[in-house]
């Protein structure tokens, strides 16, 4: 596969250039997180997220949104989900594409390949970036994984000394670089990416050097039941906001209601983000004595989260439910850190 | 509410398709049978075991066995117990207005996996709805198998479901049927005690060569199994039917998970064995 070489400017340019499709870049971190993290580059967009640590939320949303119509019905209305509209999504990290792969597995996977995801998927152009920084919270390095990407991607960027390397890897991708002209990075380009590249695991390895680390979908964590009381310690500091769930890049689970549009009877189906920690998630109807909701204690339901990340997930769609982003830690209103959750409960 | 609607099938699997209220029934205060029939004429095709998503409109969406035969038809029969927001809204429809209906989900169960053998079923209290299913699979097709017994358990006489039925089983000379009540009443006059009790009074069954489906609260689940393995029979012979909060049913939302399984792929219908690998599956 040809490597690249470009300035700056180049790659400020494509990503500025006029397309058919929207470009959504991060936008630049915002300590409050109060504004979506990919948005669409209006204005001149800014390469500073592309050096600086993974962007505080995952791509997601652009492929399973928060909330959306899954059709309507009551009138004889069609499937509303056309083709999603083409986008490019820039600044994706190597635990965003690992996490991807696992939402394919899943909402493409048998018995039903869901409509809404498979159309944004299709239409999405994927320009990944090499990790040059990363937070505090980063443990790729230990669930197999690494700070730069290495296949999921249409083009791969490398930021390196002020400029770029630029690998494409598909027709996507090189449709997205269109006719710029591109000089082949020399060797010794690549061998001071291959470098910075190794700088940069070992810098995650060592911040995560007290916590459990080669985690992989064949050799996961040994970890106790979900009864077990180390998860009912660890739940005590859990506040049950759900914020781990929603900012976790491969988190899937969903909600259906329905929504009444009008007075004449027509609904809407509407799906939305929901949390296995939340303790409406798994309530059934009826007294508990005939129908027990599974894992009334959040200690059980904390369990499970952590449980399906490191073992069922691989066991049902082999691979490790968990990426490494950290995002869940950054998030989590209770201080709870899931490398030191892992460690604990092991214990 | 009553509305004229029609979906095609072909619509996403999310959305539901139209059924009339053809029939209703009510069983108990808290139990009422109905038949829906497809708005849209193109029937379903379901197994035993399997479940349907019904919506009432402007209520929500429940997952609800199936308790009629299998096959390929027009119709399908739940009964419904009224205990949540949308099953205590299905207990007002009235003949002739709509529900919404997703499925068939579930893994359901190809009852020629048990032809040539001895056949038990164990129904308990509302149980015995998804267990019907089976019930009249293996009656219809008679000539599959060798003994079939059926055993029934319900509170009180007045909790006593699908009574037609129960006469006709009791009728039927190719098969044994037996049923009890917890606690009797001035009339009662059949068996009172729990249903484990009526292990002790039904015909021997070759145990290496027996299929138990044993469907029921969780309690009764329990007892019933203990009784089955003391008789002899594998783990893997016995079923059962798993009740989760299936919400999409195909297997991508995430509610009916237990361990590594979704319930609404992989199940509702588990052997025993695999239910003891689910650990908190009942």
């Amino acid at each position: 596969m040809t490597i690249f070489h470009a300035e700056r400017q180049v790659v400020l340019d494509l990503l500025g250039k006029p397309r058919d499709a929207v470009t959504f870049v991060p936008s630049p971190p915002d300590p409050q997180h109060h504004q979506p993290v990919f948005a669409s580059a209006c204005g001149q967009p800014t390469l500073d997220a592309l050096i600086q640590p993974r962007p505080p939320q995952s791509a997601r949303a652009c492929f399973q949104p928060p909330s959306e119509s899954l059709g309507r019905y009551g009138g004889g209305e069609g499937p509303p989900q056309a083709q999603a509209p083409p986008t490019v999504l820039v600044g994706l990290r190597a635990c965003d594409l690992r996490a991807l792969e696992l939402l394919d597995r899943v909402l493409l996977g048998e018995p039903y390949q869901d409509e809404g995801y498979r159309s944004r998927r299709q239409a999405a152009t994927l320009i990944s970036c090499d990790c040059v920084d990363c937070s505090e919270a980063c443990f790729c390095t230990s669930v197999a994984g690494q700070p730069f990407p290495q296949s999921a991607f249409d083009v791969n960027l490398t930021p390196l000394n002020g400029g770029f390397l630029l690998e494409p890897a598909s027709d996507k991708g090189r449709q997205w670089l269109g006719d710029v002209s591109l000089e082949e990075a020399s060797p010794e380009q690549i061998r001071q990416r291959d470098s910075q590249r190794n700088e940069m695991t070992l810098r995650v390895q060592k911040q995560n050097a007290a916590f459990p680390s080669a985690l992989t979908a064949e050799k996961p964590p040994a970890l106790p039941e979900g009864d077990d009381p180390a998860w009912q310690r660890q739940a005590g500091a859990c506040v049950e906001c759900g914020a781990c769930t929603n900012i976790c890049p491969s988190c899937y689970c969903f909600y259906l209601y329905d929504q009444l549009l009008d007075e004449s009877g027509r609904f809407e189906r509407v799906r939305t983000w929901d949390s296995c920690l939340l303790s409406t998630y798994h309530r059934m109807a009826g007294t508990p004595a005939l129908k027990p909701t599974p894992r009334p204690k959040l200690g059980g339901r904390l369990a499970n989260r952590v449980l399906h990340k490191f073992v069922y997930s691989p066991e049902q769609v082999g691979l490790l439910g968990c990426v490494g982003c950290g995002r869940c830690t950054e998030a989590c209103l209770g201080g709870l850190d899931v490398r030191q959750v892992l460690r604990e409960v092991s214990a | 509410m009553t509305m004229t609607m029609s979906n095609p099938a072909s619509a996403s699997p999310y959305l539901p398709r139209v059924a009339t209220v053809a029939e209703a029934c009510k069983f108990t205060p808290k139990e009422a049978w109905f038949r829906f029939e497809f708005a849209d004429g193109q029937g379903i095709q379901y197994a035993a075991g399997q479940f349907m998503e019904v919506s009432v409109f402007g209520v929500g969406e429940a997952p609800i066995s199936i308790c009629s035969a299998p096959g390929k038809r027009g119709d399908l029969e739940m009964c419904i117990r009224a205990v949540g927001d949308v099953t205590n809204a299905l207990h007002t429809l009235q003949v002739g207005q709509t529900v919404g209906l997703r499925g068939a989900f579930g893994n359901g169960f190809d009852m020629d996996k048990v032809a040539g053998k001895d056949l038990l079923f164990v129904a308990g209290g509302l149980g015995l709805a998804p267990c019907r299913s089976f019930i009249l699979d293996a009656l219809n097709h008679r000539e599959k198998f060798r003994n079939v017994t059926i055993l029934y358990g319900a509170r009180t006489p007045a909790d006593l479901l699908f009574t037609k039925d129960l006469e006709a089983w009791a009728q039927r000379k190719d098969s044994t049927f037996l049923m009890t009540v917890d606690r009797g009443d001035e009339n009662w006059k059949g068996n009172t005690g729990v249903i484990t009790t009526l292990f002790r009074k039904m015909p021997k069954v070759d145990p290496a060569n027996t299929a138990a489906f044993i469907i029921g609260p969780p309690i009764m689940f329990k007892f019933a199994v203990l009784e089955a393995l003391a008789m002899g029979l594998r783990k893997t012979s016995i079923y059962c039917s798993l009740e989760r909060r299936m919400k999409c049913g195909l297997g991508k939302c995430g509610h009916c998970q237990i361990r590594n399984v979704y319930v609404c792929q992989e199940g509702p219908i588990f052997n025993y064995a695999e239910v003891m690998r689910l650990r908190e599956g009942i």
